[in-house]
Parts: C-alpha cells; sequence; structure tokens
C-alpha cells in the first residue's frame, strides 16, 4: 500500500484521495473552511495550507534520491499546498501546524486575514459556540490583530427567502452556500456578487432564496453569515443540548440532532448519515419543530375527565376485559417498532385483531429526494410486524360487531377513515400527543402519547433501514430507561445538564408516556405480564424471533442505523 | 552567481534596432482589410502550412518551439512548449484554444493596437495555432471594455470566413476551424487563464486551482490551450520567415519582435514594436525622452504589477525575461511606466494598490483581504497619518500574501508595494509619522522597534 509521512508518522491510504480529508479521517485535524467532503474543491479559503514534499527522484533512472545518511531527499513544493486539494501520493511528506512553525503562522497569518473584515460581534451572533471561525480562530490564529481601520461594510439582516436571514458583514466568502445551490439541489439561487473584499453571496434581482432546501446553507456556513430565520436569537447553542435522533417528518428516516433547552424543541438540523440523507434535511422537516412543543395533551383522561394514570390503566384494563363484543386495534405508521409490537401482543392476550395502520402515503407529494411520499416515518416497521395498510371500508364494515377500539398514536377521525358517528357505537381507548387530536373526543380513556423525541425507540425508513430515536427532552415521569438514555450520544456539555439547563423546569415536561410503558401496565392488569427492562430488550427479541428485524439491536443501528434484510413486497 | 556574467551590461541586446523593420505593426495604410492584409502576403502562412504541407501539425508546433517565442500575456512561457502539453486527440473530446485579449493589466495597451491596426495578422495566427492543435474552436476573448474593437475584431473574423480562411474547409482542405469572439465580462481577473475559462462558460470570473491545467481541463472540463493576442500574432511570421529568423532578433533566450507600451512621463508615450531586449534607456529615447526634461527617476517595465526599478537599476537593464529578473523585476507584458523625479512613489503605490484591492476577485482569503489592508495602509501613509512601523507591517503583508493563493494576483498586488518601499524607502519614511503609536514620542531612532503591533502569534496547540 502507498504510504504518506504526516508529521514524521507513516500512514497507508487507498489511491484516489485528498490530504486534508485523509488527514481527518486519521484524527489529524488541519484547519479549514470552503472543504466540505459533499462539495467541489475551490481551495479558496486558503486556511489549510501545509508544507508538502515528494521524495526526488533521478530522472534516468526512476530510483528514488537518497542523502549521504541513505534517507530519501525530499523535494518540498515552493510554495505551502492547500491540503484539501492536494492528492496523496506514495512517499509524500507533509508538515501540519503540529510540526513545523512555519506552517503554524501560515495558518495564523491567514486567519489575521479573515478576521481583519469580520465583525467579531460573536457576543451577539448566533453561530458563536459552534462557529467554525472562532473555535479555528482560538486554536490557530493570532493573538491579537494588526488592522487598526474601519471594517468594510456589507448588508445585514437581509432576508435572502422566508427561512434564510444573511449578515454578509460576517461572510468569509467560503462559497460554501452558493456550491450547495449550484451543486446539490441546481436551484443556482445564490450566487457571490461583486468582487474582493465586497463580495457576498445574494440572489438574482428581484429573486429569493426559497429552494425547499434552503436551510442547509446555514449549517454549511462556516460563521454566522447565514442564519435559520425561525432561530434566529432564540438560544445560545451552549444552552441547548443536542441529541442525534431520526425526524418523524415522513419515511426518508431523515437522521437529525435535536437541539433543546428548558425541555423545548427549539432547532432541528440534519446530521450526516450518507446512507440516508447525506448532510441534508428539507425546510419543511425543520419547520415542524414546535408540534412537539406546543398543544400537547398533558395526563391521562377518562371520559375527558384528567385522572391519574393508574386510574386510566384500570378502566382501560376493564374495558377490554369486559369487552362482548370483538376488539379492534390500530397500529400506528408513527409509533416506533417497539410500541407496535408491544400493541400486537397485547391484541393477543385479549383475542383481538390489528387491523392495519392508517396509511399516509400520498403520490406525488414527494420530491424525489428527501421528501417522501410517504408522510409518517415507520410504516416499513408497521409492515415488517405483518401490520399493513389499513382497508378502511373493511374498519368500517368490522366495527358494526366491535365493542373496544384501541389506537395506538394517531387520529382516524382527521385522518378522515372513520367519522364521529361511527364511533358512537364502541369504546375508544386512544393513545394521542396532541389535545388537538380530532379522536380525542370519543375517547372513553386517552393515554398521551410520547412524541419521536421523548422516546426510546426504533423506525424503519422506507428503504428498509432500522434507526433508533433518542429522548431528546424531558417527560413528567421519567422512567429509569428514559434517564439511562438521555444524554447518550449528546455533546459534551450536556450530559447531565449545565448549569443554563432548566432540565428541571416542569412547565415545559409533558405529561405523557410513551407506549412501551402504557401497554406493559395494561398486560400486567389483563394478568399476562410483558416481562421486558425496557425497549431494549423488546427490539432483542424482535431482532431474535423476527426476520423482517434480524440484526437490528440497539448497539448495532447505534448512531447510523442498520439495513434490513429486504422483504419484498407485501403480502 | 560569482561567476555567472552580468546581463546587466549597459548595451543593448536588440542588435541593429535602429533600423529595424516593424513586423507585427508594419507601417501600411488599411491593414485591417483583408484586401490590404491579403496584398501584403496576409495568409500566405496559412496557406503554405494548411495546404501546401509546409508543417504537419507536430512541426509547426516544433518550428515555434525553435523560434524561442514566450507569451507575450505576462508569465513568458515558451509557446511551442505549451502546445505540446496538449494530449493526444481524443475524437470524443472537443478542444479549444484562447486568445486572451482581456489585456487590463494597468500600464498595458498592445493588443488593442493588434485589434485596431492588423487583426487579421492575429486571425491567422488562431488559425495556425489551432492546426498546430488540432482544435475546431478558438474563443478570442476580448476585453469588456474595448466595445469598439469588438466590432472591429468580429468584422474582420467575418471576412476571414468569408474569405474561407475560418469555418469550415479552410482553403478548400479538411481543415476546419471556428474563431468565435466573446465580448469580456469587465474584470482585470478575467484575463487570469483559468478565470477567463469560467467566464467563457457563463460562470463568475474566479481562477481556479491549478492542476488540473488548462490541457488536461480548461474550458468546459476539455483540453484548452490558452495564448495572448500578441503571441498568436507572431505565429504567421514565424511560419512566414521561419523559427530560425524569429530566433535571431533580441537575446537569445527571450526573442522576437515585441510591442512595448510606454507610458508615463514621457514625451511620446504609446506602443512600440522593437526587438527584445532593447535598453530602457533607448526605449526612453524612442519615447521622447522624460517630459519637460525632468530626471527619470523609477521605471516599471512590465505592467503595474511588476516591481518597480529605481533609475540606477534601470540603467544597465535590457527588456528580457533574464535581464530584468537580474535587475530586479521582470519583464510582463513589456508595459513600461516611466517616473520622473517629481512623482511622489507614495501615491503612486497607493494608486496600484487601490488597483489590485478594486480587482481582487475575492476568493482567497490573503488576496481579498489583504489588498484591501494594503490600500488602507498606504493611504494613511499618503495622507501624512501613516507611522514608520507600518512600513514593516506592510512588508509582512505582502509575505502573508504573496505564494498563498490560487491566482497571481495576489502576487502582483505584493510586488509593487513590496518592492516600492524596498527600493523607495526614502520617500515612504519621509511621509511617516517617526512615533510608532499616536501620541507616543519616542527619542531616538531605535526605539522606533519597540512600538511594534502584536505580533502574529502562533498556535498554543
Ligand atoms: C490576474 C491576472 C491577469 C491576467 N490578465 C491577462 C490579460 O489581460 N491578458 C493576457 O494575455 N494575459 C493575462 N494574464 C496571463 C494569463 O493568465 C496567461 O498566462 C496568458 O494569457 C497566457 O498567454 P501567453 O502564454 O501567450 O502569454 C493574467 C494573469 C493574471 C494572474
Ligand atoms: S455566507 Fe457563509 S457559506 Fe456563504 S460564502 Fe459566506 S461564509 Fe461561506
Ligand atoms: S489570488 Fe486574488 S484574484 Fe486570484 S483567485 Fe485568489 S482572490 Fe481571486
Ligand atoms: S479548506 Fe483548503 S483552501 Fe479552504
Amino acid at each position: 500500500m502507498p504510504q504518506v509521512f504526516i508529521d514524521g508518522q507513516p500512514y497507508e491510504f487507498e489511491e484516489g484521495g485528498k490530504l486534508l480529508q485523509f488527514c481527518l479521517d486519521q484524527g489529524i485535524e488541519i484547519p479549514h473552511f470552503c472543504y466540505h467532503p459533499a462539495l467541489s474543491v475551490p481551495a479558496n479559503c486558503r486556511q489549510c495550507q501545509v508544507k508538502a514534499g515528494l521524495p526526488a527522484r533521478d530522472r534516468a533512472t526512476g530510483e528514488l534520491v537518497t542523502d549521504e545518511n541513505g534517507l530519501p531527499v525530499i523535494n518540498y513544493f515552493p510554495k505551502p499546498q492547500t491540503s484539501c486539494s492536494l492528492d496523496l501520493v506514495d512517499g509524500m511528506v507533509v508538515h501540519t501546524q503540529y510540526d513545523s512553525e512555519e506552517v503554524a503562522a501560515i495558518q495564523a497569518d491567514n486567519l489575521e486575514m479573515m478576521l481583519i473584515n469580520h465583525p467579531l460581534d460573536c457576543p451577539i451572533c448566533d453561530q458563536a459556540g459552534q462557529c467554525p471561525l472562532q473555535n479555528q480562530a482560538y486554536k490557530y490564529g493570532p493573538e491579537g490583530s494588526r488592522f487598526e481601520f474601519e471594517k468594510v461594510h456589507k448588508p445585514k439582516r437581509v432576508q435572502l427567502g422566508p427561512n434564510v436571514v444573511l449578515d454578509a458583514e460576517r461572510c468569509i466568502n467560503c462559497t460554501r452556500c452558493t456550491r450547495f445551490t449550484a451543486e446539490v439541489t441546481e436551484s443556482h439561487q445564490l450566487s457571490i456578487v461583486n468582487r474582493g473584499d465586497k463580495n457576498y453571496p445574494m440572489t438574482a434581482p428581484g429573486q429569493i432564496l426559497d429552494d425547499p432546501y434552503s436551510m442547509n446553507v446555514c449549517d454549511l456556513c462556516p460563521v454566522g453569515a447565514l442564519t435559520e430565520d425561525y432561530f434566529r436569537f432564540k438560544a445560545r447553542v451552549w444552552e441547548m443540548s443536542k441529541t442525534p435522533s431520526v425526524s418523524d417528518f415522513g419515511a426518508k428516516g431523515i437522521n437529525v440532532d435535536y437541539w433543546v433547552r428548558d425541555n423545548q424543541i427549539l432547532r432541528i438540523t440534519p446530521r450526516a448519515n450518507l446512507d440516508v440523507n447525506e448532510y441534508w434535511m428539507p425546510d419543511a422537516a425543520r419547520l415542524v419543530y414546535e408540534r412537539y412543543n406546543e398543544n400537547r395533551l398533558q395526563g391521562a383522561r377518562v371520559n375527558g375527565a384528567a385522572v391519574a394514570w393508574e386510574t386510566a390503566y384500570d378502566e382501560a384494563a376493564r374495558v377490554l376485559k369486559d369487552a362482548d363484543g370483538s376488539v379492534l386495534f390500530l397500529g400506528s405508521a408513527w409509533a416506533t417498532v417497539e410500541d407496535n409490537y408491544l400493541l400486537t401482543k397485547l391484541a393477543d392476550t385479549v383475542g383481538g385483531e390489528v387491523l392495519g395502520y392508517i396509511p399516509y402515503h400520498e403520490e406525488g407529494r414527494g420530491d424525489g429526494w428527501l421528501i417522501s411520499d410517504d408522510r409518517a416515518p415507520n410504516a416499513q416497521g408497521c409492515e415488517r410486524l405483518g401490520i399493513r395498510a389499513l382497508d378502511a371500508s373493511l374498519l368500517q364494515s368490522k366495527l358494526a360487531g366491535a365493542s373496544v377500539l384501541y389506537v395506538l398514536d394517531d387520529d382516524p377521525v382527521a385522518a378522515g377513515v372513520l367519522s364521529g358517528a361511527d364511533l358512537e357505537g364502541v369504546t375508544v381507548i386512544l393513545h394521542a400527543s396532541h389535545a388537538t387530536n380530532e379522536t380525542l373526543p370519543h375517547a372513553a380513556v386517552a393515554f398521551p402519547a410520547a412524541m419521536c423525541v421523548e422516546t426510546i425507540g426504533t423506525y424503519v425508513n422506507e428503504a428498509g433501514r432500522a434507526q433508533r430515536l433518542r429522548p431528546a427532552k424531558m417527560i413528567r415521569s421519567m422512567n429509569r430507561s428514559l434517564m439511562m438514555a438521555m444524554g447518550t450520544g449528546q455533546s459534551r456539555i450536556d450530559r447531565g445538564g449545565t448549569p443554563f439547563d432548566r432540565w428541571h423546569d416542569v412547565t415545559n415536561k409533558v405529561d405523557c408516556l410513551p407506549g412501551w410503558t402504557v401497554i406493559p401496565e395494561l398486560a400486567d392488569r389483563l394478568g399476562r405480564p410483558m416481562h421486558y427492562k425496557g425497549p431494549e430488550r423488546v427490539m432483542d427479541e424482535l431482532a431474535e424471533t423476527n426476520p423482517a428485524f434480524t440484526g437490528a439491536t440497539y448497539p448495532a443501528m447505534d448512531l447510523l442505523g442498520v439495513a434490513l434484510e429486504d422483504i419484498g413486497e407485501p403480502a | 552567481m560569482a561567476d555567472t556574467p552580468t546581463l546587466l551590461t549597459g548595451e543593448t541586446k536588440a542588435g541593429d534596432w535602429r533600423n529595424y523593420e516593424r513586423v507585427i505593426l508594419p507601417p501600411i495604410k488599411d491593414l485591417h482589410k483583408i484586401e490590404v492584409y491579403e496584398d501584403h502576403g496576409g495568409y500566405d502562412a496559412l496557406r503554405a502550412v494548411v495546404k501546401d504541407g509546409k508543417f504537419d501539425p507536430k512541426g509547426l508546433t516544433d518550428e515555434v518551439k525553435a523560434s524561442g517565442l514566450r507569451g507575450r500575456g505576462g508569465a513568458g512561457f515558451s509557446t511551442g512548449l505549451k502546445w505540446s502539453f496538449m494530449p493526444p486527440v481524443d475524437p470524443e473530446k472537443p478542444r479549444y484554444l484562447c486568445c486572451n485579449g482581456d489585456e487590463s493589466e494597468p500600464g498595458t495597451f498592445k493588443d488593442r493596437q493588434i485589434f485596431e491596426y492588423n487583426p487579421h495578422l492575429m486571425i491567422e495566427g488562431i488559425v495556425l495555432a489551432c492546426y498546430a492543435m488540432t482544435i475546431k474552436t478558438c474563443y478570442l476573448y476580448i476585453r469588456g471594455e474595448y466595445i469598439d474593437y469588438v466590432h472591429h475584431v468580429q468584422k474582420a473574423v467575418d471576412e476571414a470566413y468569408a474569405k474561407g480562411y475560418v469555418g469550415k474547409n479552410v482553403l478548400g482542405t479538411d481543415f476546419s476551424t471556428d474563431i468565435v469572439v466573446h465580448w469580456g465580462a469587465g474584470a482585470y481577473i478575467c484575463g487570469e487563464e483559468t478565470s477567463l475559462m469560467n467566464s467563457l462558460e457563463g460562470k463568475r470570473a474566479y481562477p481556479r486551482i491549478k492542476p488540473p491545467f488548462p490541457a488536461q481541463a480548461g474550458c468546459w472540463g476539455m483540453p484548452t490551450t490558452i495564448n495572448n493576442v500578441e503571441t498568436l500574432a507572431d505565429v504567421p511570421l514565424i511560419v512566414n520567415r521561419g523559427a530560425e529568423w524569429f530566433a535571431s532578433i533580441g537575446p537569445e533566450k527571450h526573442t522576437g519582435p515585441v510591442l512595448y507600451g510606454i507610458s508615463g512621463h514621457v514625451n511620446r508615450p504609446g506602443v512600440y514594436e522593437y526587438p527584445t531586449g532593447m535598453l530602457i534607456t533607448d526605449l526612453l529615447e524612442i519615447a521622447g525622452g522624460a517630459r519637460g526634461g525632468k530626471r527619470i527617476k523609477a521605471v516599471v517595465p512590465g505592467g503595474s504589477s511588476t516591481p518597480p526599478l529605481t533609475w540606477d537599476m534601470a540603467e544597465p537593464a535590457t527588456m528580457d525575461a533574464e535581464t530584468l529578473r537580474e535587475a530586479g523585476s521582470s519583464m510582463g507584458t513589456a508595459g513600461l511606466c516611466f517616473l520622473d523625479e517629481d512623482t511622489d512613489m507614495v501615491s503612486f503605490t497607493r494608486r496600484i494598490a487601490h488597483f489590485y484591492h478594486h480587482e481582487s476577485c475575492g476568493q482567497c482569503t490573503p488576496c481579498r483581504d489583504g489588498t484591501g489592508w494594503l490600500e488602507k495602509l498606504l493611504t494613511r501613509i499618503d495622507e501624512g497619518e501613516g507611522y514608520t512601523r507600518d512600513l514593516g507591517l506592510l512588508l509582512e503583508l505582502c509575505d502573508q500574501m504573496e505564494g498563498r493563493t490560487v491566482c497571481a494576483l495576489a502576487d502582483a498586488a505584493a510586488w509593487p508595494v513590496r518592492w516600492g518601499i524596498r527600493r523607495f524607502r526614502d520617500e515612504f519614511e519621509a511621509k511617516c509619522k517617526a512615533a510608532a503609536f499616536a501620541g507616543a514620542s519616542l527619542g531616538d531612532g531605535s526605539a522606533l522597534e519597540t512600538g511594534e503591533l502584536t505580533p502574529t502569534g502562533t498556535p498554543t496547540t
């Protein structure tokens, strides 16, 4: 294998790569701004420069030239090289800022230049705390500035489109944003305008940045020049915890980070998963954040009245036990695999039937990329459990002879599969996340349901990839499983909370519970206890017993998920 | 260096230049008209090569190599060698020639003479170059501000098409090539070769990183060669009179006729055609000497980016790459600017710095921000508000810019500042306040050093 020597250490490499990415893969940090693995390499920020050379070869024989000590003679490039654009070559010798003062000085010089026209308004900048410029300036920059002039002024607070705001003074002109619209979405909505230190990204005159993926430029922007309109000035990044999980926006299974302060979701950003969403997510999937905070159903109810959870469990168990007609169950494409699986077990316990899940598939809704035709996140998980897309007419005909309808995390009335009148003769037990749920008025027993941001579980995306949900915010009564999972994979400062975190602020903790807590309570009362020490064990059992979930254990799924065996089209 | 004899002999290397007969811009009336051009042997070279088989493509490339022709666009690279970098013809891949007529370097105004007075020489050169490299399309990129020349040259190209010198089946042979006149985007940076290609493709004129070089991936990612207008205009002359003739003009390593653009404080500024290797003093004489009988203090020999020479340095120097390198500057575009004793070198340097600040494309950090910083410091000094220590800072900023960017504009911006200060330091210091900081009164000169700004720190990691 070819070798490259970085700061005196040999490393083997695969042909075809560039030095910067190789170093980053080896854990050798080289400061950089314009480079992004999913975009072309313009090498324009000039931050990643290193000293590099190649072993000298005899022109005639092609043999390596050695010095008097038998060591290869290195011909260094006369100029420093941008590592992001430098091809790895066998025998190449590289000196980074770690062992070359010259390189360290070059990088510091570059940062000094970068900062002379940067407003340094970190105290009021949303990017502060997660800013590559701030971080790298502290690590690799000069200790001060020798610039004594007024900085260049550029437009500020420019609403580029519905979701993105530009502060051109902060821009360091890395062109990541323009390359994104040119190369990734090909909407070409952003371009750099003007020249030299006056330039900044802008839309064409009369145009706006309304690319459905526009907010990815905010994630790409290495400074606070591009910010998400909905999130501006909402919270400092260090006041929030950031939890790696999966979005419930559609069946793509977009990997995300949920940003939480005071048990409220304030921001959703994409998390890189090259097999799913790469580095991106659509704007629409971010703008759902309020759904997790607002209009939540709080506290168990029996016939509309608030009751203790125990009372609701007793009542639901009684209803199920006393049913004198058939008991119908609806699974849910919004609920996790674990919850749906427990629901099938509960149905077995009472001899009921799981009729299916309400499908949210709308032909043509998607964009062929990260917006799926399927609005719900886990239809594929249901299918793999043998729960099929519901036939509404079948449900209505069965309802005639039924006495109980048990609905997991859904709203059949709003979905249009049932009307209020249809429900008159049956007792409805409902898990519902929102107070606005239209089936709720018809429910005899209602269990407020934890949403994807509050639970532990698994979604299977439309491509058959099983991915883990982690709790990003606390609910009123945290149990042992949730406590243990809380903060796993979170950013370091948030582990266990920070002084700014009002994790214990009870006002924002929703009084709800995950299905995997509620269903076993009912099973207990029905005399068929489920002995799981938390949802992880539920998944262990499925991975063991159901070939459609082989391999999908929590450790295996970890942060990037597991591609499940193809089970073919549903029968 | 001790044993290499100096090139700064003070003697001309241009031979009998006083009897030189112009070949690029010969004194022929209405030469821009195709009939007149034809009457004076125009398109004979093309006929000889394409039709009569005087050279095959490789033979023509070798002939150009043998002539010693070096690019007239600024970098002075061997033209024949550049042509030979083109990969073998791949029928799947179109190949392009770009003729660089962006001419924007201050002090450079020679290509426009060719556009105006002898466009067919350039057109003939283009078709020959296309033949040598088996290229079917040439983009002739003309500076955006040269609106009249765009039309003028287009007319000449149309005439050449009509006469069968360009287009399908050149002179009835099976060699075909097109010339597309492209109106430039009006920025200095569009003249940088890869930037020109982006501009041509309709993109923002950002220079590209190299590698890949244009011969590997140029316009639209296809093999491309780019040459200056004057460079290509030399090609028919080489074909007609032979490489040997061309190589016999001027010094051995930098041969041929050159259009010297002379400006500044001289009596007759203008474009003068002479051999390479002319003494700068002779060129001053040709341009009618210094205006008002003044003493010349400095010369910028090759366009605004080339380091200025003091008169002492310029006097023994001749206009060819090797000699000018030894003298401490470079040939650039052979656009000489003479500055007389009344010139304020600080103001002059400031004005140049303004140009590069204005024209930096803004891609690279050191160039985008460095050019502005240079200008701001020079402005302050020029206005009497600068400090002596600003000179040290300026030199350090030049270090921080040179050789660290995508294209050579940052170097072009740094050189005049660096060498202006190095060579005319007295003038700069005379305009500076002696104190290191405002209000700080320093007793003696040595204390000047103590008022340093925060040095660029090295990282603590
Ligand atoms: C900033 C910059 C501007 C340039 N402008 C021009 C120009 O206006 N005209 C030109 O012929 N070459 C210009 N050049 C040089 C070209 O990049 C290129 O070297 C030249 O066109 C090659 O032609 P030649 O080999 O015939 O000289 C410029 C280079 C730089 C770095
Ligand atoms: S706005 Fe941000 S992403 Fe776009 S060029 Fe400027 S710094 Fe880069
Ligand atoms: S050196 Fe200057 S002009 Fe050249 S690419 Fe970089 S920023 Fe643009
Ligand atoms: S990361 Fe290499 S130049 Fe920007």
